[in-house]
């Protein structure tokens, strides 16, 4: 599986929502991405790539877009 | 009925002081051990006087499964909630899951209540609770709960 897929699956799992409207997904766009949704996003995405995310990275991640930056620079790249 | 007279860890003052629940759903008497960051045991002693035993069931009285889950997490928040930089801070279900009921509870029964907390990490709390009466099992769960105001300290900005 590629980082882009578990990033995808983190998503996908977390908040119950199709693949398809990730592109343009922000917080608080669907009511499963709340703060403690937030909360639960955070740890898996810890959990799948084996990081430790800065608080203010955590604050920063406001969008599924957003959220691949950030993560890259945990250097989890994804293409 | 050991657990009844054990010296306390925290009392009712202290309880009160800690977490936010109040009469009539504060659902545990005292702590009588308590490892900050990992476990707690908690105290609940049931009389006939508890609001509930009227309506459950007024010709067969026994503790509701509701009000047991409540002593269990309450006896569970305060494995944070006792440290100074958490206490009195409100709490939130986030879930219950493997929820067991083994035993009716009824009134004059003493609960002793065993939670651990496995990690608290930005709010979030999960962990895990087990209650007995007279060493037999009564009722056990797994928590995970969350504390908005560590939370609102995350929150992507707008």
């Amino acid at each position: 599986m590629s980082n882009l897929e578990k990033y995808v699956a983190a998503f996908t799992s977390t908040f119950l929502v199709e693949e398809s409207a990730l592109a343009n997904l922000e917080y608080q766009d669907i009511a499963a991405w709340d703060s403690v949704g937030h909360m639960s996003l955070m740890a898996v995405l810890e959990e799948t790539f084996g990081i430790e995310m800065d608080i203010d990275d955590i604050i920063e991640f406001s969008s599924f877009e957003v959220g691949r930056t950030i993560l890259a620079k945990y250097n989890v790249t994804m293409e | 009925m050991a657990e009844a007279n054990k010296v306390p860890i925290m009392d009712i003052r202290a309880i009160i002081k800690h977490q936010r629940n109040r009469y009539p759903v504060l659902l545990i008497d005292k702590i009588i051990d308590l490892v900050p960051g990992e476990r707690a045991t908690g105290v609940k002693c049931f009389t006939y006087n508890e609001w509930y035993f009227p309506g459950h069931f007024d010709d067969e009285p026994n503790v509701p499964g509701f009000v047991q889950i409540e002593s269990l997490v309450q006896t569970f928040i305060l494995t944070f909630l006792c440290k100074p930089e958490y206490a009195g801070m409100k709490t939130n279900f986030v879930s219950i899951n493997n929820i067991r009921f083994k035993k009716k509870i009824v009134p004059g029964d003493v609960l002793r209540i065993e939670a651990t907390l496995k990690t608290f990490k930005r709010g979030i709390a999960m962990g895990a609770a087990e209650s007995f009466v007279d060493g037999e099992p009564a009722c056990s769960a797994e928590f995970v709960v969350a504390v908005p105001d560590i939370l609102d300290q995350f929150k992507p900005k707008a």
